[in-house]
């Protein structure tokens, strides 16, 4: 029965693991311990439970949580009854939320409190095909009368009854499973248009882990802290998928809110951030400073250079020369240690960035406080990841080489194209769109990239985002947003310019530091709003535009930008689930202000 | 028998006659609401409950005992809690400490003992895990070692909740839970008594200016006006009393008709 799928993998791992430390969740203040054991027993719990609540194989199940142990338990247990699980971002609205369980056909609804039932419950009447909604926390739902809802320990319970009764259920069921069915879908968080389900297989999953484990080193001592969206491919591979197969111990806070503490108590081998974890990490740095003591600002300014000098070494590949190494040191006894401590950083070994483009200010920032921060590129559709920089071999602005088992082409028009095990199985109920993106053997990525000399991807944009000026330029307008978006005044900056004779830029200013500057100054302000329409907070963004620009080509420059005088939103369709900005969304909703740009007012 | 009965109580500041003749009681394990326009006397009730005030005449009963003549503190270990208008916290401590404080009625162990032993005390460690629940129950763990004076102004107010939750009270009194929160805060806030009723059962005494959270979230309403109550009933059946319209909803109507 050695088969190749996610169950049998995790069964492997639990048998070898049995009481080791799995997973931990802090609960009431204080860390509790699960261990594999007591993981297997819940997994097999639930999944015996929804089997004897009518789970068939190939139903869709929809997961709408934050991440908690029970998000693990849940997916596993579906995955092991043959079914496919689908995760939902617990930020999603109830339209998107009708709109994936719908679409997706799920029968179950997995719910982490009344937050998430409410949604559910607000759109069932559109979800004919849903039979139960299970909850993780009962709390405020005692009242509730609703027949489909159901407590998740009830299901666990009606599970281990089952078990009682009969022993080998389980085993069967897993045995059930082949390595071609699929096992999970990932709703992509369509800038464009509406949602798709991207269909992934056991195979799909288990190429990828061994792929991955085999570029970067894992091991089962690691620690990670589980705290981004777990629908996401990277957080699920790094949560659920790789512990399997890795046997390292992944930690969950215990809430969002809470993760920075949590690092600081865990300090994490492995930590992903998505860019604006990183660059949120960057200005609460540059701001804290400026609050700090004369004798520690001191110290900033002096060995911050120092590291800076001494990275640029390491990034080129050359050794350091010998009194900057005992510059460094010094520097690391008084500045970056510490560093490394508050921001829970310091035992990093593996500190990933991915899911979106980061500049290379905030890698280099990172870099010289000696977290190697490694940039990640991939489509959910290849499962998760295709190139990556390895620890030491860094390459600043370019994504790294691919990964064992991945082949990668330029086409001639720069679209980058994929070959390898691990591309999915295609669109759910979209061929249409599946043929799109898959032809004759390889996945079109819709990223425009080029390969350089040493073998690494440098990735320019999205196919799609590439804007082309009047003049006939074509320029990335990601590269400049990630610039302007260094600065710890901006917290989004959308550049525009297509068919215009120069770039603009709509910027949204990061709240909490501008209002701070703002305070120290004395301006007056009540909200968001009225900050942003503030004549000085223009001039301190100006400052920081024109700072931005000396760094680009002429023609690349934003001439012209406005202050967002809201601040973008999931809820308001102007972000995605991942907090992506939605282009089209924007520009209809802010037409009137880029208009204005453009026509000189 | 109902959880806490007030009969015939009189309350009276020299001249200003605050309460006048207020009988009111308190079924258990309901939300009980207060309301009435500004200076109708709530908070004296609320006062005259835990014992700040002391009535002039009349009689508060509460599960068999009579209030009247206690001491708050004696009132509070009855398990009377309760959180006000303003904000009471100790500003320069953590909220854990706040709500530790909110503990001190239960400890058993003497100063000695307790200076002694410190947190290897196991009753310490057992005041610790309540308060942990009670920091679960209001979602609470981001502010758990913060100072209270860093905190919003929502933030304090939920933590004095939370402190009130900490005595374990048998009735809970509450003024103005949602007095200067935003619609965000206030609906947490709603949500968070209707769990207090749902999940342990506190009977709650509010007093509440918003009505759209008065209607929503409870059972019963009693209406004061100039220290004389007016109205009582369920939240649909006071809405309609023209006597309460006249009295508390009227400034608004009134007002409206000469907008319009």
């Amino acid at each position: 029965m050695n088969r190749n799928t996610i169950p049998h993998l995790f069964l492997k791992r639990v048998e070898g693991f049995g009481d080791r430390v799995a997973l931990r969740e802090k609960d009431f203040g204080i860390w509790q311990e699960i261990s594999w054991d007591e993981y297997a027993q819940h997994v097999r719990g639930f999944c015996l439970g929804l089997i004897e609540l009518g789970l068939e194989r190939g139903d869709h199940v929809s997961i709408l949580s934050e991440n908690v142990p029970e998000w693990l338990y849940a997916d596993l247990a579906v995955q092991a009854a043959g079914g496919i699980s689908v995760g939902v971002y617990p930020t999603n609205p109830a339209p998107e939320v009708r709109y994936i369980v719908g679409h997706s056909e799920s029968v179950f609804c997995v719910c982490q409190d009344q937050e998430q039932v409410d949604k559910v419950l607000d759109v069932k009447h559109d979800l004919p095909l849903l039979k139960k909604i299970i909850v993780m926390d009962m709390k405020g739902l005692r009242n509730y009368r609703d027949p489909m809802i159901l407590p998740f320990e009830e299901v666990e319970g009606i599970g281990a009854e089952v078990h009682q009764k009969d022993p080998d259920r389980f085993q069967a069921l897993v045995d059930h499973v082949r390595p071609e069915d699929v096992a999970l879908m990932v709703y992509t968080s369509g800038t464009t248009g509406p949602p798709k389900g991207a269909m992934l297989s056991h195979r799909n999953i288990i190429n990828m882990i061994e792929s991955l484990s085999k570029a970067m080193p894992f091991y089962n001592t690691d620690e990670l802290i589980s705290y981004l969206p777990l629908c996401h491919i990277a957080e699920r591979l790094l949560s659920v998928l790789l512990p399997m197969y890795i046997g390292y111990t992944v930690n969950f806070a215990e809430s969002v809110e809470t993760v920075t503490e949590a690092m600081r108590e865990i300090y994490p081998t492995v930590f992903f951030g998505v860019p604006r974890i990183w660059e949120k990490m960057l200005s609460m740095v540059v701001i804290k400073m400026k609050d700090a003591s004369w004798l520690k600002k001191k110290i900033y300014q002096r060995m911050m250079p120092v590291g800076e000098r001494f990275s640029e070494y390491n990034l080129s590949g050359g050794h350091p020369p010998l009194f900057l190494r005992f510059q460094y040191w010094i520097a690391w006894l008084t500045l970056f240690r510490a560093l490394q401590m508050e921001l829970g950083l310091s035992r990093a070994r593996l500190a990933i960035s991915g899911a979106a483009p980061i500049g290379p200010e905030v890698l280099k920032y990172f870099h010289s406080m000696g977290v190697e921060v490694l940039e990640v590129y991939g489509l959910t559709e290849e499962t998760g990841v295709a190139c990556m920089n390895l620890p030491g071999n860094q390459r600043l602005g370019s994504v790294g080489p691919p990964i064992p088992g991945m082949e990668i082409r330029i086409a001639e028009d720069g679209e980058i194209l994929m070959k390898c095990s691990h591309i999915f199985e295609g669109y759910f109920k979209d061929p249409e769109a599946t043929a799109r993106i898959k032809k004759d053997g390889w996945l079109y990525s819709g990223d425009v990239g080029e390969i350089d000399e040493a073998g690494s991807l440098k990735i320019t944009d999205r196919k799609k985002e590439i804007i082309i000026t009047a003049g006939g330029k074509n320029i990335a307008p990601s590269e400049i947003e990630n610039r302007l978006k260094f600065s710890p005044y901006i917290n989004e900056a959308i550049v525009l310019g297509e068919g215009r004779k120069y770039l603009a830029a709509l910027i949204q200013i990061e709240y909490e530091n501008v209002a701070k500057w703002a305070q120290e100054r004395g301006i007056a302000y009540t909200t968001f709003k009225s900050l942003a329409q503030n004549k000085e907070v223009y001039e301190l963004i100006h400052k920081e535009v024109e700072k931005a620009n000396k760094e680009f080509a002429q023609v690349e420059t934003v001439k012209k930008f406005k202050l967002l005088e809201k601040e973008l939103d999931h809820d308001d369709e102007e972000l995605t689930a991942t907090l992506k900005v939605r282009r089209k969304a924007i520009n209809k909703k802010f037409g009137h202000l880029i208009d204005a740009l453009y026509s000189g007012k | 028998m109902p959880h806490l009965e007030i009969r015939e109580l009189f309350l009276s500041f020299g001249g200003i006659k605050a309460l006048i003749d207020v009988s009111l009681s308190v079924e258990k394990g309901i939300i009980h609401a207060i309301i009435g326009p500004n200076g109708a006397g709530k908070t004296a009730l609320l006062n005259c409950i835990n014992g700040v005030y002391r009535p002039d005449r009349g009689r508060i009963e509460f599960e068999g005992h009579d209030l009247t003549r206690m001491k708050p503190d004696e009132i509070a270990r009855l398990g009377v809690g309760r959180t006000f208008q303003n904000v009471e916290l100790f500003r320069n401590m953590t909220v854990l400490q706040n709500l530790l404080l909110g503990r001190h009625n239960h400890f058993r162990s003497g100063l000695f003992r307790g200076g002694v032993q410190g947190y290897r005390n196991p009753e310490e460690v057992d005041h610790r895990k309540k308060v942990e629940e009670v920091i679960d129950f209001l979602e609470m763990e981001r502010w758990r070692k913060a100072y209270v004076k860093n905190l919003p102004y929502g933030v304090q107010k939920r933590v004095e909740l939370g402190r009130a939750l900490c005595m374990d009270p048998e009735i809970l009194l509450l003024d103005e839970p949602t007095s200067g929160m935003n619609v965000e805060e206030t609906e947490d806030i709603a949500r968070f008594i209707l769990d207090i009723h749902e999940e342990i059962g506190t009977s709650i005494v509010l007093i509440e200016h918003d009505m759209g959270v008065v209607m929503d979230i409870s059972h019963m309403v009693t209406v004061l006006d100039f220290g004389n109550k007016i109205s009582e009933g369920p939240p649909h059946v006071v809405q309609n009393d023209p006597k309460v319209i006249q009295a508390y909803l009227g400034e608004e109507q009134e007002r409206e008709r000469k907008t319009a």
